[in-house]
């Protein structure tokens, strides 16, 4: 394998993100098209600069990344669909780094879009006799986690919360946002049970939405100041052994893996970008239920296991905190359109790092990190820095 | 289950089988003769993932178990594709094969399935398909 190190650098020159929601009279396409139109804007170059495209949606169907560039231009530069579950846009991420890093392509777009299916969603990521079962549902996944989790390390319901009550607080100076309204600790104790011990304020929303970035090489920007360069984009998959509930894998009692997928994803992008968690400044991190927030932080190596839930209940993630995490609200409030989340999590940390996150700017951010996965299952961990 | 008039098919072929010495229902599952690891569903081309060679033989595993992780699901998952009734419970059963798998839990009162106790297998109507058939599945149910 080639190292990446040695590869030239790569910048993300430009980022487009449309509200997230729900909405009823637009298509993909045009969440897809509008991410497309301000990510161009905002790098400050025309969709003749754009060499290829790499296009990350989960339930669109056939080339649906095709349909979105049909309406900015047809210049007959490679179109490439990814789907790859929740990382499907922190996949087209990478896709389009490596193509910049490794002198392909100077200028490349990668999307993420979605428009969540409003019947019944036809489901890959398990087996039939698992879908029949009842094990395809994601809250009660997660729940086993959080069961074992909280067994483990004495986090309470409360400490869940408090996460759902730190991003939602965050998320209400998000105006592209699903839900802007922050709760308190007593609505999220007292919103219904979804899957013991998981109630709907600890699951974040689906919505509808898109985002993109066009990434190029140093000499292809229009403005170095407010470039931010990619230090690391990392994806990796399962790891035998690793339990997973979620990608419908439990794990293995007599070889469990020595590295997870997650902190193997974290370990590599440690490697490559030569920094380590004390060097990161901000993080995004994957609250798709928020006990992962949690043991997130704690895999991604920011903590020991078990100490999270008491640096949260310390104001060290929050907003002014040492390291602040979701600053835009993460899921929780953002919604989670799976293949627009990867890349909604990476314009966020552009926002940040060029100083331009408003009335939710943080302090001196100059190194991000961004982290998702999912079903697959999948683990993508993404450094910016300034 | 021998009372029921009704016809009973079973979720997928091959998931169990009635006929052990024993008596009781077991599932099928596969192990391997090199490194010892035991897999569920029995893996149909023998092949180990954990030693990346084609080791693996059928065995019928354990019907006893611990159940190491349980939630109580109380709305239906998304897609249309689970028919069996809501609110249920579903966890990780530890059998002593050393094997973890996903199972549903059944019991007569779901919230108070005990973490860490024990539990055996059996096999019960998840669902009536539109013809009336009882579609049969593995389950764990918490022993005293
Ligand atoms: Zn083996």
């Amino acid at each position: 394998m080639k190292n990446l190190n040695e590869m030239r650098e790569v910048y993300v020159a430009g980022i487009g993100l449309t509200q997230w929601g729900f909405f009823e009279q637009q298509e993909c396409y045009d969440f897809g098209s509008e991410a497309i139109f301000k990510a161009l804007a905002d790098a400050e170059m025309g969709w003749n600069d754009i060499q290829a495209a790499f296009c990350g949606s989960v339930y669109q169907g056939t080339a649906s990344g095709h349909q979105a560039i049909k309406e900015v231009g047809l210049t007959g530069i490679p179109v490439i669909n990814v789907e790859n579950a929740c990382s499907s846009g922190s996949s087209s991420l990478r896709l389009a780094y490596l193509m910049v890093a490794a002198e392909i392509y100077d200028v490349v777009l990668a999307l993420g879009m979605e428009k969540m299916p409003r019947g019944p969603i036809p489901s890959t990521a398990f087996r039939p006799w698992e879908l029949a079962s009842g094990f395809n549902i994601q809250v009660g996944n997660y729940a086993l986690e959080t069961v074992e989790y909280m067994r483990e390390t004495g986090v309470t319901e409360e400490d869940l919360a408090r996460v759902t009550v730190k991003n939602r607080k965050n998320g209400a100076m998000n105006p592209n946002a699903r839900f802007q309204k922050p709760v308190s600790l007593e609505d999220v104790m007292a919103s219904r049970m979804v899957a013991e011990p998981l109630r709907l304020l600890h699951c974040c929303p689906l919505a509808d939405g898109a985002a993109a970035a066009v990434v190029c090489s140093k000499n292809k920007l229009k403005s170095l100041s407010r470039a931010v360069k990619i230090a690391a984009s990392v994806i990796t998959s399962g790891v035998y052994g690793d339990g997973m509930p979620a990608a419908g894998i439990a794990s293995s009692l007599q070889f469990p893996p020595e590295v997870g997928i997650l902190e193997l994803s974290a370990q590599q992008a440690y490697q490559v970008s030569g920094y380590g968690p004390e060097d990161i400044d901000i993080v995004q991190g994957y609250d798709t239920t928020v006990p992962s927030e949690l043991w997130g932080m704690e895999k991604l190596g920011f903590c020991k296991k078990g100490e999270a839930a008491g640096l949260l209940r310390d104001g060290k993630f929050d907003l002014d905190g040492d390291l602040p995490v979701n600053t835009d609200g993460g899921l929780m409030s953002r919604g989670h359109p799976l293949g627009a989340t990867g890349l909604g999590q990476i314009c966020e940390l552009v926002t940040q790092l060029r100083d331009e996150a408003g009335a939710r700017q943080v302090k001196k951010a100059r190194v991000g990190l961004a982290h998702a996965m999912g079903a697959g299952p999948n683990s993508s961990v993404t450094i910016l820095t300034r | 289950m021998g009372e029921s008039n009704q016809q009973q098919v079973p979720l997928k072929e091959g998931f169990w089988t009635s006929g052990t010495p024993d008596g009781g229902p077991r599932l099928i599952g596969s192990r391997c003769t090199n490194c010892g690891e035991v897999y569920f569903p029995k893996k149909p081309k023998g092949w180990c993932l954990h030693c990346q060679q084609q080791t693996l033989e059928e065995i019928l595993l354990s019907p006893r178990g611990r159940i190491s992780a349980v939630t109580v699901v109380r709305q239906p998952p998304a897609g249309g594709f689970y028919h069996g009734p809501v609110p249920y419970a579903y966890g990780l059963v530890d059998l002593s094969d050393g094997l973890r798998l996903v199972s549903q839990i059944t019991a007569d009162d779901l919230d108070s399935i005990p973490v860490g106790g024990e539990a055996e297998l059996v096999i019960k109507p998840l669902y009536q398909d539109p013809e009336g058939r009882e579609i049969m599945t593995f389950m764990f149910t918490p022993v005293a």
